[in-house]
């Protein structure tokens, strides 16, 4: 009996290691890629050098889309942490009909097909002759990552303030202001921190919204990357996508770090 | 005492909410709306245009088949590892969450383009296939409707793991050692008790996967031949190509109708949290 316990899960684990493989295995073999001295992506690579990382930061328009890149996603970062997090806040606590379906209207930005909501804009910001401009940009992307900002936080609240905290703390005379500052604020910080990470991500690697809105000079690193892809694959494009990977393995850290000391508390 | 507490809440609390109404509004609502007018602006013909494309037919089939292929090859890989990790000890517990969270962390573009480079002709898959043996002359793996496939699947299994995970947490073990003891085999154990258990779970990532996968855009263009199109990609051919918005924008429209059901179905299942370990 003991034994047959035993065999089980190993033999699970067996069955699940070449599908972990086949997850882990492309995030692995994009550095090693990007290593080449070829001029085409192979792999093995055909010796080592450091040229494509030299090609793509020497050139102008590559850098440039890496700058606007991180330019829009700080932005949306930020309005997204903002109205993610009071969202968060504003729910807290609360019990009134039809909360589900606000939390869940909350979450369209997830499900939403992006093509749809790419076109939509497109519609919206031709209009307001603001096609090619990276604040349009930044503004879809910040709806994108509120939802992930709001989750997070909400997650934080639900498990590190207890409501009464706060009515205890009204009643005892705080201002909201203070309420903010002294209750909230503690208990939020790790959450928004680990949304805002997920929501850099998701904003850095987006592609759709912001291939619709491109415009000249206005081209995201993701989709300057996609258009090149679709043209030939060069280590150039390896070198770049180096930089997701290491932005990718930085985030997972950052959130690592914060759950040990979530838990540590 | 708890309704005071309430009433002094009241003044600023709502007020927390206008951010996120102020972004949806003009940022989902109203693109939305714009759609909407202009998939109506010619009357409705842009409706019959889209309808009678025979791009449609095609793309339509291409969606469907391709997405309910990832969902099936999704969940069932999906479930095989939901199961290593619930039966996994704390330790490789944690080591087997980080290796299926690490690709949460990285886009669909980066996925594909190293789908792209593992299965071109001088692609590792095709180095490895020669090295052994199986084939003397590279096979043609990319652009074909097998990579939109490995590339969807690749994307959406970490969708699969979670809500099955979940759910097999909520299995009592005392069920299982009961089944056992009574002389049920391995596989009847699977069949009758553990796979009955984690169906909530098993039809909750099903259709979220199912939904992720109908818009896809990316994978489609890098991966697939142009004859595996699938409906998102007929927007942008109307958008970019024919420069037809109110087709595009009627096409959207259908697109929505024919997800909302799934969407609103979704929300109905009992919830197997996608976020329960992460």
């Amino acid at each position: 009996m003991g034994r047959g316990e035993r065999s089980g899960p190993n033999m699970l684990f067996l069955a699940s290691v070449p599908i972990l493989v086949f997850l882990l295995l492309p995030s692995l073999i994009i550095i090693p890629m990007a290593l080449t001295r070829s001029q085409l992506i192979q792999f093995p690579p055909a010796g080592i050098s450091l040229h494509s990382f030299a090609d793509y930061l020497s050139d102008p328009q590559w850098v440039h889309s890496t700058v606007l890149s991180f330019q829009v996603s700080v932005f949306a970062v930020v309005l997204g942490c903002l109205a993610g997090s009071a969202a968060a806040i504003g729910l807290h606590g609360r019990r009134f009909r039809g909360k589900g379906m606000v939390t869940g209207a909350l979450l369209v930005p997830i499900i939403i097909p992006l093509v749809v909501l790419a076109l939509g804009e497109y519609l919206l910001f031709a209009h307001l002759h603001m096609v090619g401009s990276w604040v349009a940009i930044g503004l879809v992307h910040s709806v994108l990552v509120t939802p992930y900002v709001f989750i997070s936080v909400q997650t934080s609240l639900t498990a590190g303030l207890n409501p009464a905290l706060i009515r205890s703390a009204r009643s005892l005379g705080a201002h909201w202001p203070n309420v903010l500052r002294h209750v909230y604020w503690p208990a939020i910080r790790p959450g928004i921190l680990s949304g805002a990470v997920l929501g850099f991500a998701v904003s850095f690697d987006e592609v759709v919204v912001a291939f619709f809105l491109q415009g000249p000079g206005m081209v995201t690193l993701p989709v300057r990357m996609f258009t090149a892809i679709q043209f030939e694959l060069t280590p150039k494009i390896a070198a770049s996508a180096s930089l997701f990977i290491l932005l990718a393995t930085l985030s997972l850290i950052a959130q690592g770090l914060l759950a040990s000391r979530r838990g540590a508390r | 005492m708890n309704r005071l507490g309430d009433r002094s809440r009241r003044p600023w609390e709502p007020w927390l909410l206008a951010p996120v109404c102020l972004l949806y509004g003009g940022l989902i609502l109203v693109p939305l709306a714009l759609i909407l007018w202009f998939s109506l602006a010619d009357g409705g013909t842009d409706y019959a245009t889209v309808l009678n494309s025979p791009l449609l037919p095609v793309v339509v089939r291409n969606t469907l088949v391709i997405s309910l292929i990832t969902t099936a090859v999704a969940l069932l890989l999906g479930y095989v590892v939901a199961a290593a990790l619930w039966r996994a000890a704390p330790r490789r517990r944690t080591a087997l969450l980080a290796v299926i969270l690490l690709p949460f962390w990285t886009g669909v573009l980066i996925k594909n383009f190293a789908w792209a480079s593992l299965l071109q002709d001088n692609g590792a898959v095709n180095e490895l296939l020669q090295l052994l043996g199986i084939t003397s002359t590279p096979i043609t793996l990319l652009h074909n409707r097998l990579a939109v496939i490995i590339g969807m699947v690749h994307y959406v299994l970490p969708y699969a793991v979670f809500p099955i995970f979940s759910s097999m947490q909520g299995i009592d073990r005392r069920m299982e050692q009961a089944a056992r003891s009574l002389g049920a085999s391995r596989l009847q154990v699977l069949w009758r008790i553990i796979l009955p258990l984690t169906l909530s779970g098993v039809s909750s990532a099903g259709l979220l996967i199912f939904i992720i996968s109908c818009g896809f855009f990316i994978t489609p263009v890098i991966l697939g031949a142009p004859s595996d199109m699938m409906v998102a990609n007929l927007v942008d051919y109307y958008v970019h190509t024919t420069v037809d918005f109110g087709s595009a924008s009627a096409l959207a429209i259908l697109i929505l109708l024919g997800i909302l059901p799934l969407i609103f179905l979704q929300q109905l299942l009992p919830k197997e949290s996608m976020h329960g370990a992460g």
